[in-house]
């Protein structure tokens, strides 16, 4: 039971971050290094769940918690690459602002500060598989999850096969890896850009909506806890490889439901946090060390 | 990523550009947030009104903007240090949170221990922990030429939880639930300049430090090969400058810097460490070096309007229904535009001429 | 409107009329006309600076002339960028490959021309059906899903020139295609451009290279000094013939020099070292420079020259080898202890490594120097001593300036030099590196720098001079190294051989 309780629990706290960093995968093949995920789950989370009242639909709502971290995308997106902003400093920029935006938005609507609780939200339903369910850990890994749980599992593949085998993702690819020789070619290094930056907020902000109206069912501002960074660490430590990006992501899941289940019993939820961030580390010396290496072996 | 981010290329452009060119982004972001006040029913005038009075209305409300202001002067200045030399630091924040507990685990450690000995002692601890903490990401970038943003970002983290973990396991206060150490000696506190202000030394030592700042920038040897070397490194490098050395030490004394503003947080303000620490002040330190182009004057007047800002936003609450979060966006927006080159239609239009 | 000069003659598939291109003092394009006729390789021969590369960025619409006119068909046409000219069948293949890195060779191929179905999919069958059509006109069999930074480098050419084809392009621009060659690569390639001529395509063949031009082309057009020098038919054009047109009229031998050389200042033996990609570059190489002397090393680009200068700087690592400058042993120091012990070096790229073009002349002119005692006491800098210092050494090198505090990037580029020469020059080096010490400098500056190299020498300097200038090489050294695929093919005293010679030595004959 224990085991098939954390086995549950890892695949819920996988979904958020698988799904934002496969949109940053998508973005910094692209060409930019999103630092600012986390703000465009922020803003799906909140969009998602108001609209999750509003409407009563789950569907509807995570339209429109996609569309609210696209916009916030486009707006990140269009400061880089039209303004010529340096990335990194943008992506900071945006999560203060929409951060504060986010609690501005709230205590002028709501007048609450920082926590929004609504009436008839639209849950994300759980999807229970008959017999399968009953399967010890294999009912904990495919049963009782949600849609949108689903979904993002099967963009795994999808972005592979995206990636490989069409036209946009060929050029998306060839844009960010020799931006000079595409535009030689004729394509639009920028506006390719935009789009791979316009999805990384619709997926980070399907992410924040699954926070809201998936697993706690209101919002607060510190519902995302940095799990846009967590998924940049995913979509680095997998070397922008859409497998290897869900494995680190299913990882760090396990690493959550893990420091959960531990809290209490001696070992340290903190340091188990910080394994993400400190793998990344590990893993950009071993490659530079490796690259090293390489060149020197050269005849 | 290249950090080429302070006074880049605005050599062509005639001086009374350059010495307005900071007030552009602010301008920018002034009119985005009295967008979003109006949008939310305000009178932006009036909010801005507000916070001025607030922020500088009276002796008390200029000390406590001082204070507001004073690890943010550290905090950009640490930021700026390294941007000078050409690396990108974004791990200032972290180095508040292990500078931070240190100074105060110093200062509760030592009680016995006299002002004039306990209270450097602190400083001291922070600096070194704070400097340390910057070590691998400075050997990374300047050896195998590991990308410094990625290791700092992720450092920020890991000390934020690291010292979250000490503060509630091993430098727990006895008998306290929440996460935070002992309260330091009375001795091991910064004196206070203005009472009942928090206004405390460690502004002074800020001001100093800004002070040592302009110096070593402009007029030292080290100084000057730091500039070169965040300008052009293959030009440092011809010149005979050893650069990755120098991209270490800058690193450690951004790191050093970094660490102090947490230890003159701790010392200054708390009076403890808890977790939670800071509230971003390693970010806004970006935004303020960006903003003040580097400069001792510029980081010094940045760092006042966002101690202002941060100061008058938590009071102006008591006398309208403006949320604090104004300050936020401000902050934000201000970073956004503080990179952007807005002046890029005239520059595109003369490229193609 | 004005009428027509001339009727457009749709033969001419792409040419120029007097297209004119201005870089400050430098005329980089001067009146340049040329016709390629359609079916037809048509090559452009000139030395380092003559001004192809800006013609070529013209003809593909990468830059604009100040005055003229690019001839498309005959008729005077004009180029928004590079995919215009590409969508006008115009193509290039650059010197530096245009292929993007993590894709492979077939995703190159098509890449912004994709086949695909309605959903985006890429139709990879029909892709590499196309492919395989190349590949047989090309006559080559190549491993398609080879991913591009796995490919050797004429894989990666024809790879190029198969996309040129694959996006409809019938004229070729081909910029110094053979550098990157082995001799039998380059045999293939001629074959290559005969076969795609004979199939009715345009080709223009950029090169300096005489036997290759001989071998391919139809027609030739020779520039100098960005003005064409004249335009033949390959029947009438002779080795000697072109060379001469090349390098211009021959220019009277140097004075021979007695013989004032002293002691050895810089003294290089058995060195290996590796260019920037971790190729071998240089092996075994031996190379001695006395005071008092000036030794020029000659080469085409590429052939180890920069990486002597960059071995003897230390701004690379080198495998094997003793480097002496003064008798001491230099090998293992870094560059500034090398400074410190008499070494100067003129950088040959001054925008990125002889200047700080955002800094202050001041800055720049003090730079390396400014630890000395009189400028720099216990690490603060003396600033009176420097302004002083640094305006009595700009008035010297008479560098044309509003203030010394003005940024380096605001100066012409010949006072820029100027201010680079005045640098390494100050303080009594033992030993100058100079590399392309007068690249895009105009006449006066070239004359004003030669001066000051040569009065360097006079007083007992040694340098070491690398520069893809013939003339200059000849008019400076008193002895020339030529250097070829990284070993040293010969040495020339000072009047003892003409440009031929060196120029044959140059491209890997043996001495004689």
């Amino acid at each position: 039971m224990m085991i098939d309780n954390v086995i549950h629990a890892a695949v819920v706290m996988t979904t958020p971050v698988l799904l934002a960093a496969l949109g940053g995968l998508i973005n910094r093949v692209g060409g930019l290094v999103n630092i600012g995920l986390d703000s465009m789950m922020l803003a799906g989370a909140l969009f998602g769940l108001i609209v999750a009242s509003m409407t009563g639909s789950w569907p509807v709502a995570l339209l429109a918690a996609a569309a609210a971290g696209g916009v916030v995308g486009l707006a990140m997106s269009l400061a880089v690459t039209r303004l010529q902003a340096n990335e990194i400093i943008v992506g900071l920029g945006f999560l203060v602002a929409v951060a504060g935006l986010v609690r501005f938005f709230l205590s002028s609507a709501y007048g609450s500060s920082g926590t929004l609780s609504l009436p008839d939200v639209a849950r994300l339903p759980r999807i229970d598989i008959p017999f399968v369910a009953d399967v010890p850990i294999l009912g904990a890994i495919l049963s009782g999850h949600d849609p949108l749980t689903w979904a993002a599992w099967a963009m795994v593949p999808i972005t592979v096969w995206f990636l490989a085998r069409t036209r946009l993702g060929l050029r998306l690819r060839a844009v960010g890896a020799a931006p000079q020789a595409a535009r030689a070619l004729g394509l639009n290094p920028l506006a390719l850009r935009d789009l791979s930056t316009v999805y990384a907020g619709v997926m980070s902000g399907l992410a924040g909506a699954y926070l809201s109206i998936g697993v706690v069912g209101i919002f607060n501002e510190g519902i995302t806890a940095g799990r846009g960074f967590i998924a940049l660490a995913a979509f680095y430590f997998g070397r922008n490889r859409p497998w290897a990006t869900a494995t680190c992501a299913l990882l760090f899941g396990f690493f959550d439901a893990f420091q959960i289940r531990m809290q209490g019993r001696g070992i340290p939820a903190e340091l188990v946090q910080t394994l993400p961030y400190v793998m990344v580390i590990v893993v950009l010396t071993a490659v530079a060390v490796a690259g090293r290496r390489a060149r020197a072996r050269r005849p | 990523m290249s950090a080429q981010v302070l006074g880049s290329t605005s050599f062509e452009r005639p001086r009374w550009l350059r010495i307005l060119e900071p007030l552009g982004p602010l301008a920018a972001a002034f009119a985005l947030a009295a967008l979003v006040l109006f949008a939310a029913g305000h009178n932006p005038i009036d909010v801005y009104t507000l916070l001025a009075v607030e922020a500088f209305g009276s002796s008390r409300r200029i000390a406590a903007t001082l204070s507001a202001a004073t690890p943010l002067i550290l905090t950009g200045l640490a930021t700026a240090v390294a941007f000078r030399a050409g690396a990108f630091n974004v791990g200032v924040e972290g180095c508040i949170f292990v500078g931070g507990l240190a100074a105060a685990t110093v200062g509760f450690t030592f009680v016995g221990l006299p002002a004039a000995l306990l209270l450097p002692l602190a400083l001291v601890a922070a600096v070194l922990v704070g400097s340390l903490w910057m070590l691998v990401p400075g050997l990374l970038k300047a050896r195998l030429d590991v990308d410094e943003v990625v290791t700092t970002l992720m450092l920020n983290f890991i000390a934020i939880s690291l010292t979250a973990w000490l503060v509630n396991g091993p430098l727990l206060a006895p008998g306290s639930a929440n996460s935070a150490t002992p309260m330091i000696a009375d001795a091991a506190r910064l004196p206070k300049l203005m009472p009942p202000s928090t206004l405390n030394a460690g502004f002074l030592i800020a001001i100093a430090l800004l002070g040592l700042y302009a110096l070593w920038g402009n007029r030292t040897a080290l100084g000057f090969e730091t500039r070169l070397a965040g300008m052009n490194a293959r030009f440092a490098a011809a010149s005979g400058i050893n650069v990755p050395m120098l991209v270490i030490k800058m690193m450690l004394l951004s790191g050093a810097i970094g660490g102090l503003a947490g230890g003159i947080h701790a010392l200054g303000n708390v009076g403890r460490f808890v977790a939670g620490f800071s509230p971003g002040y390693g970010f806004t330190g970006i935004a303020v070096a960006l903003l003040g182009r580097g400069s001792a004057l510029g980081i010094f007047l940045a760092a006042l309007l966002f101690g202002a800002l941060a100061n008058a936003g938590a009071t102006i609450q008591f006398f309208s229904d403006v949320p604090i979060e104004i300050v936020d966006i401000l902050q934000g927006t201000v970073m956004v535009f503080a990179v952007a080159q807005l002046g890029w239609i005239f520059v595109r239009r003369r490229a193609s001429a | 409107m004005q009428a027509a000069e001339e009727k457009p003659d749709p033969s001419i598939r792409l040419g120029a009329r007097g297209v004119t291109r201005r870089f400050g003092p430098v005329l980089a394009n001067d009146a340049i006309d040329f016709r390629a006729r359609r079916g037809t390789v048509h090559a452009i021969v000139g030395g380092n600076g003559a001004g192809k590369s800006t013609l070529m960025r013209i003809l593909q619409g990468v830059d604009r002339p100040d005055s003229g006119v690019i001839l498309l068909d005959g008729a005077p046409a004009s180029f928004a960028g590079p995919a215009e000219a590409f969508a006008r069948g115009v193509g290039m293949v650059h010197q530096e490959f245009m292929l993007a890195p993590g894709l492979t060779l077939i995703e190159n191929l098509i890449l912004a021309s994709e086949p695909a179905d309605g959903f985006g999919r890429i139709d990879r069958a029909a892709a590499l059906a196309k492919a395989r059509e190349l590949e047989a006109l090309a006559g080559v069999s190549l491993d398609w899903d080879t991913p591009v930074e796995d490919a050797p480098v004429h894989v990666r050419q024809i790879v190029e020139i198969l996309r040129l084809l694959y996006r409809g392009a019938d004229v070729l621009i081909l910029d110094e295609p053979t550098a990157v060659l082995a001799p039998a690569q380059v045999r293939e390639l001629i074959a290559l451009l005969r076969k795609l001529r004979d199939e009715g395509r345009t080709i223009l063949f950029i090169s300096h290279k005489l036997d290759e031009v001989l071998a391919v082309a139809d027609e030739i057009t020779v520039i100098r000094n960005g003005r064409v020098v004249d335009s033949l038919p390959r029947s009438s054009a002779s080795r000697e013939g072109l060379a001469e047109m090349m390098i211009g009229e021959v220019l009277a031998r140097p004075e021979p020099r007695a013989a004032t050389a002293g002691t050895p200042v810089l003294e290089v033996a058995g060195l290996s070292a590796r260019d920037l990609r971790g190729h071998a570059a240089l092996s075994g190489f031996d190379l001695t420079v006395r005071a008092g002397e000036i030794v020029g090393i000659a080469g085409v680009a590429g052939n180890g020259q920069d990486e002597i200068a960059a071995s003897v700087t230390g701004l690379c690592r080198i495998d094997a080898g003793t480097i002496r400058l003064a008798g001491a042993d230099i090998a293992g120091q870094t560059l500034a202890q090398r400074r410190s012990a008499g070494l100067a070096y003129l950088s040959p790229d001054r925008a990125a490594e002889g200047l700080c073009l955002a800094a202050p002349i001041a800055e720049n002119a003090i730079a390396g120097h400014h630890r000395r005692p009189d400028l720099c006491s216990r690490g603060v800098l003396r600033r009176k001593a420097i302004a002083r210092h640094v305006g009595d050494l700009l008035d010297r090198y008479s560098v044309k300036r509003a203030s010394d505090r003005q940024p380096a990037g605001s100066l012409s580029g010949g006072n820029q030099q100027r201010v680079v020469v005045a640098r390494e020059l100050d303080g009594d080096p033992k030993l100058l590196v100079a590399c392309q010490p007068t690249r895009g400098v105009d006449i006066r500056g070239i004359d004003f720098i030669h001066r000051c190299l040569l009065e360097y020498r006079d007083k007992g300097g040694a340098v070491l001079l690398v520069s893809e200038e013939l003339e200059e090489l000849v008019a400076l050294s008193d002895r020339i190294v030529v250097v070829y695929g990284g070993r040293i093919t010969g040495e020339v005293m000072r009047g003892s051989a003409g440009l031929e010679e060196i120029g044959r030595l140059m491209l890997g004959g043996r001495q004689g």
